[in-house]
């Protein structure tokens, strides 16, 4: 008799073990679907980019992504036919509520306002960043604080 | 919602801990099967204690750490209390202790998360920290003790508190790595800065090995080391060398430091010394085979058989009890640690957290899967601690320590995470670790379910001798239901009693310390409950109890009353007599002197073996004798006047099944050399059923003992016997040599023979019924180790009159 009640109160363990790791578990996936919604909501404020090569023609391009790769390479977001650019020459990447210069180890160097980049640093409107012959004017949007409009689950607004 | 999981996991441990603490008090009505027991009580405390402090911790952390990662708490809380109440069940001085320890953890993690607000101290003051961990584990080379008294000495202590301060250094390494590596830029392998700490760790593992001969430590100090370069180099030239390293250093150890060879020796092959120095690892084994899949609960397994179950072996204690659900789970929880711990250090905002955290963690998963390993025989055994669950204040201490830590680095506001330069070694640790986690597992696995069954049946597995005390064993019993040896006693104090010790030799023992022998031993699964019970009854039993059913008495076919007279007559004597009926084969009567009393097995137990008498030995099935002409009527029954030729007599004796074991159910001996006929011995058995054939028309019949079974279904069940009844002679000639061999004036036919080989005399007697003989027909032999013509025809005349007259 005491070895029925036993095992049932073991079984009953086992349950109790798999309920808090399938709690865990749970936890765990909703907190996947919760960064990402909330990395989705996040608003970049989109950047301009004034672009003039070396023969003085100049186009105007628009990014609204956290990270944007200027080079040679056809596959950057900003390629650029120029010999004196490196492949992946330097990188614009938005975070902490900033957006940031930074090059990536390119050969001849990239220069902010005439200063030569040395760690990331932060761009506003009106900069010009050169990269080899290419000058870039940046132009900023107006940067909004955008609360997450969509409120996850029922009452968990954490 | 942090607070919410926590809260809701924290439920969930404190659900597990209450039910484990109510089967941990009704353990001891499950080992007895009886309600009237001492119940447990005393680990409550424990548990109340463990409940109180949780919830003391569960608020200071949503107060202090509103940010924290939810999931380290309650696993750690888990963790730490599952230990508790496993130690608790296993030792309870060792329980209070432990919950000793257990308050003052949580008590200084209180005090840590109030008190200590950032943890750029630890940074700023690196040298401080290691210096001071280094010195006071310097002083253990010169005052260190061990609590229990032998081997390593890695402790400082006083008064009865012990403190193991290579615990704590275990994450100060951590702390100055992080520290150090943090501080420089950028690394290049092989270069100056790196230098400092390869040469201060190395140093200090092989210090710890070679001097404190502490192997486990000094492994986890290279890894730790090894990891954190890799992240912070991000090179897995880092993790090749320093493996290479460690296969060189085990190559080496092998051949010169005996504690490795011995570990090594151990962990390749176990089995070629499993009562020295793979005692520990054998009896691991064992107890996770015992629990198979849902473990045999809390207070019923026997994890106390493996050495240090508290602290190096507290896995195997849990896989026993728990089973391999619970040690799956219990890897799945250390995984939700290391895991979480990661995804911390991948949120840090700066590199020195971010380090820290992975170090933490990595200690953790080291230091776990190095003794879990150990444990199911995956690794080495290494003497190290399970993080929160083994016993030990300093182990305690520590991990508490590294869930301080981790929780403080993880209490990070909405900050962004610190830049990473090479993401590979962070999945790549993952994957390691994940991947020594699931090894982990699969061995369990593979000891608790694929192999579990052959294990438990190993001799070394006293499970069965302790089942015996707890499950009453089958009686043995004469052919009138007259017991012979008895189960006596009551569940938890079973004990065996032989009623009727001059059948020691025949019916033999029991016992827990010298084992089986006799017919205690050739039909144990029988009185034991494992054949002739249902199988879903043996399942049941095995599920409920771990422990076969109730065993089933077995009736012999031994009849006391001439067994007593059988035992008088040959008194003092050396010899053996068999008396069985001719046609059913059943042995009425078997005697085998000197005989022994096993009831005093504890006290003469050693010296029995050793006596040169050999009491031990059966003589009558055993014992071989010089044949001489002792089966003479047999031989005149078939060949009449003319001796055979020895080709004939060999064929002859090969149809009597003398180069043969009788198909019998206990231990027998015979003599398969068959160089020369004038060589050869019988056993006293194998002569009576050769001599029944005289008694029973021709016809030798198939021995038989053990006769019937009591089952709880069908009631008595007869037992087949084993062979088969053979026809050797003729009906007429056995006949007529039976009646030829009439000594004057007694109504049966017998045969005296002396014969003597190589030192060894017998007197044989053969005797039987006659073939005018109107009850059951029988057959006698008698043995003597002695020149006895006159003792051998007495007992003759009076077994035969006897017998004659039982009906």
């Amino acid at each position: 008799m005491s070895g029925t009640i036993v095992l049932v109160l073991r079984l009953v363990t086992t349950l109790a073990l798999l309920g808090f790791l399938g709690w865990a578990l749970y936890f765990l996936t909703r907190e996947i679907q919760r960064q990402s919604i909330s990395l989705a909501n996040r608003r970049i404020p989109g950047i301009s980019l004034t672009i003039r090569n070396e023969a003085k023609t100049s186009s105007l391009k628009y990014f609204a992504q956290a990270e944007i790769i200027l080079g040679r390479d056809p596959g950057c977001d900003i390629p650029l036919v120029d010999d004196t650019i490196s492949t992946r020459h330097a990188q614009l990447t938005y975070h902490h509520n900033q957006w940031w210069l930074e090059d990536l180890n390119s050969t001849n160097g990239t220069l902010l306002n005439g200063t030569l980049v040395e760690m990331p640093t932060v761009i506003t409107s009106g900069d010009e960043i050169r990269c080899g012959a290419t000058r870039l004017t940046v132009s900023l949007s107006e940067n909004v604080v955008i609360e997450p409009t969509q409120k996850i689950g029922k009452k968990n607004g954490n | 919602m942090h607070d919410l999981k926590q809260s809701r996991l924290l439920r969930w441990s404190a659900f597990f801990l209450f039910v484990q603490s109510i089967i941990l008090t009704l353990s001891p009505a499950v080992r007895e099967r009886t309600w009237d027991v001492d119940y447990r009580f005393l680990h409550w405390l424990g548990f109340f204690l463990w409940l109180g402090l949780t919830n003391l911790t569960h608020r200071i952390t949503i107060k202090y750490l509103p940010e924290r990662d939810p999931y380290l708490l309650p696993a750690a809380a888990l963790l730490s209390g599952w230990g508790l109440l496993t130690i608790w069940r296993l030792d309870q001085d060792f329980g209070l202790r432990q919950a000793a320890w257990l308050g003052i953890s949580n008590l200084l993690f209180i005090f840590a998360i109030i008190g200590v607000k950032n943890l750029n101290i630890l940074r700023r003051y690196k040298y401080v920290f290691l210096s001071g961990g280094l010195l006071i584990t310097a002083l253990t080379l010169l005052f260190g003790t061990n609590p229990m008294g032998f081997g390593p000495r890695l402790w400082l202590g006083c008064c009865g508190v012990y403190f193991q301060p290579s615990e704590p250094l275990k994450l100060l390494l951590v702390i100055y790595l992080s520290a150090y590596l943090a501080d420089r830029v950028s690394f290049q392998l092989f270069s100056f800065p790196l230098l400092v700490p390869t040469v201060l760790v190395t140093g200090l593992a092989l210090l710890l090995l070679l001097v404190q001969r502490d192997l486990g430590t000094a492994s986890i100090f290279v890894l730790i080391f090894t990891v954190q370069i890799f992240l912070a180099t991000g090179k897995r030239r880092v993790l090749l060398s320093a493996s290479a390293f460690l296969a060189l250093a085990l190559f080496l150890g092998y051949f010169f430091i005996d504690i490795i060879h011995v570990r090594i020796v151990g962990w390749i092959n176990p089995w070629t010394d499993p009562s020295g120095n793979s005692y520990q690892i054998v009896q691991s084994l064992l107890a996770v085979a015992n629990g198979g899949t849902f473990g045999r609960g809390l207070g019923i397994g026997s994890p106390l058989l493996v050495p240090v179950a508290i602290s190096d072996f507290i896995y195997a204690a849990i896989a026993e009890e728990a089973g391999l659900a619970g040690s799956l789970s219990l890897l799945a929880i250390i995984w939700l640690i290391l895991a979480r711990g990661l995804i911390i250090a991948l949120r840090a905002p700066d590199r020195f957290r971010r380090y820290l955290a992975a170090g933490v963690a990595t200690y953790l998963g080291i230091q776990s899967l190095l003794i879990i390993g150990g444990n199911v025989r995956l690794l080495p055994l290494t003497g190290v601690t399970l993080p929160f669950v083994s016993y030990g204040g300093s182990s305690l201490l520590t991990s508490f320590a590294a869930l301080f830590l981790l929780l403080t680095i993880s209490n990070v506001e909405d900050g962004e995470p610190a830049a990473l330069q090479e993401p590979k070694p962070y999945y790549i640790l993952a994957g390691i670790l994940a991947f020594g986690l699931a090894s982990a597992a699969l061995s369990t696995a593979w000891w608790a379910i694929l192999r579990g069954p052959d294990l438990l049946l190993r001799t070394d597995n006293p499970r069965r001798t302790i089942a015996d005390r707890y499950v009453q064993r089958g009686n043995l019993l004469d052919r009138n239901n007259e017991p012979i040896n008895i189960t006596e006693g009551r569940s938890g104090s079973y004990q065996r009693k032989y009623l009727y010790p001059d059948l020691a030799p025949i019916t033999g023992y029991t016992h827990p310390v010298f084992g089986q022998a006799g017919l205690e031993a050739s039909i144990d699964k029988t009185l034991r409950g494992l054949q002739g019970n249902p199988t879903s009854l043996i399942l049941w039993e095995q599920l409920l109890y771990g422990t076969p059913p109730p065993g089933l008495d077995t009736r012999l076919s031994l009849d006391l009353a001439l067994q007593t007279k059988a035992d008088a007559l040959l008194g003092t004597h050396t010899g053996a007599i068999v008396l069985m009926n001719a046609e059913t084969g059943e042995i009425l009567v078997m005697a085998s002197h000197p005989t022994y009393d096993p009831n005093k097995l504890d006290e003469e137990g050693d010296t029995l073996s050793q006596n040169k008498a050999s009491p031990l030995l059966n003589r009558a099935t055993q014992g071989l004798y010089p044949i001489g002409w002792m089966l003479r009527p047999l031989i005149e029954a078939e060949f009449g006047e003319t001796p055979p030729t020895d080709t004939e007599l060999r064929a002859f004796y090969k149809r009597l099944g003398l180069f043969e074991a009788p198909a019998i159910n206990m231990p027998v001996t015979f003599d398969d050399m068959q160089a020369s006929l004038q060589s050869l011995r019988i056993s006293p058995l194998q002569a009576a059923v050769a001599a029944s054939a005289l008694s029973n028309k021709g016809i030798m019949p198939a021995p038989r003992i053990a006769t019937a079974v009591n089952t709880p279904e069908q009631g008595w069940v007869v037992l087949p016997a084993l062979g088969q009844p053979v026809e050797v002679i003729q009906e007429s000639a056995a006949n007529e040599a039976a009646l030829s061999f009439i000594e004057a004036g007694t109504p049966y036919w017998s045969h005296l023979e002396r014969a003597d080989l190589a030192g060894t005399r017998v007197t044989w007697l053969t005797a039987g019924t006659l073939p005018d003989w109107k009850g059951a027909p029988l057959t006698l032999v008698v043995a003597l180790e002695e020149n006895n013509i006159s003792l051998a025809k007495r007992i003759g005349e009076e077994m035969m009159n006897a017998a004659g007259q039982t009906p």
